[in-house]
């Protein structure tokens, strides 16, 4: 039987490939406790962890333009 | 470099290393979708009948026996599930033709035997017909389904904290300019599609939208 870590690191690969990034972090985080020493596991967990990190980032940054985007809005 | 060039950059450098990483386990992940299916129905989890579900599973499996995609431990697990699910077959107090097949099938697998014997014959010939008109239908389903199912997360990815359509319509271009990205750029055609029946000016989204259509083929008809 596979234990429910490794359904939760399947089901983070599998999301990874629909690039459900956020989902997939969640994932990884069910199974981190047991993959921990798992250098591969480590590796895309935490670039998926950064590349979302970073788009909420990116997020922060277009709101901060949203003025200028309700003028765009405004003129058409 | 803006800090947004800069942020932008690095998204679309890590994007493009968890592509590959993931492409490159693309037939592990089949191995081990495969075994999860299985473990599922060894844990009683399936909705329908036992029978079926494992006629299913081997029909989709079939070639695995004699495919090296497959570990020693993947073998030893494979074979541990199926004895579990022939232990609940052989619970049952009455036995059908279709759970004699299964019977017979997981038998062959606990022995590692190739395709090609008599009772494997007789198994494909039962299953594999309606099976293959089938799959040919639910390809393009499934393809399209699994296209959607990107394309939601990309823009709940882009929507975070956005006040407008536009600035995701935005960013989406850029995506599909930049990281030259299929799914980013169905996206912004599905958005401008969206805004132009709402009557918005989408004039300019779709001049964005044609050059990056032109990056992602090659071609020069921008």
């Amino acid at each position: 039987m596979l234990n429910p870590a490794e359904k939760a690191y399947l089901h983070a690969l599998q999301l990874l490939k629909r690039k459900d990034y956020r989902r997939a972090v969640e994932y990884f985080d069910q199974a981190a406790p047991f993959f921990s020493e798992n250098k591969e596991f480590s590796l895309l967990r935490e670039t998926t962890t950064l590349l979302v990190a970073v788009r909420e980032e990116l997020a922060e940054l277009g709101a901060d333009k949203n003025d200028e985007r309700i003028e765009i809005e405004e003129y058409f | 470099m803006s800090r947004a060039e800069t942020l932008r950059a690095l998204d679309s450098l890590l994007e493009q290393f968890l592509d590959r990483a993931v492409m490159l386990k693309e037939d592990r992940l089949r191995v081990l979708d495969g075994i999860n299916r299985l473990d599922d129905i060894a844990r009683g989890s399936h909705a329908t009948d036992l029978t079926e579900e494992m006629g299913g599973w081997f029909a989709q499996h079939s070639n695995w026996l004699q495919s090296p995609a497959l570990r020693p431990a993947d073998q030893d697990r494979i074979k541990n599930l199926l004895a579990s699910i022939k232990r609940e077959l052989e619970m049952s107090p009455e036995v059908s033709p279709a759970q004699v097949k299964i019977t017979r099938e997981i038998d062959r697998w606990a022995s590692g035997k190739p395709t090609g014997e008599p009772a494997i014959h007789e198994k494909l010939v039962l299953t594999r017909g309606p099976e293959i008109a089938e799959k040919q239908t639910e390809d393009t389903i499934a393809l399209y389904d699994s296209t959607l199912e990107r394309l939601q997360a990309i823009y709940k990815d882009l929507a975070a904290n956005k006040a407008h359509l536009l600035t995701i319509l935005d960013d989406a271009l850029i995506s599909a300019r930049y990281q030259q990205s299929r799914d980013a750029l169905l996206l912004s055609a599905s958005i401008i599609y969206y805004l132009k029946l709402n009557r918005y000016k989408v004039e300019p989204y779709v001049k964005r939208l044609k050059e990056a259509e032109a990056l992602f083929s090659g071609g020069s008809h921008a």
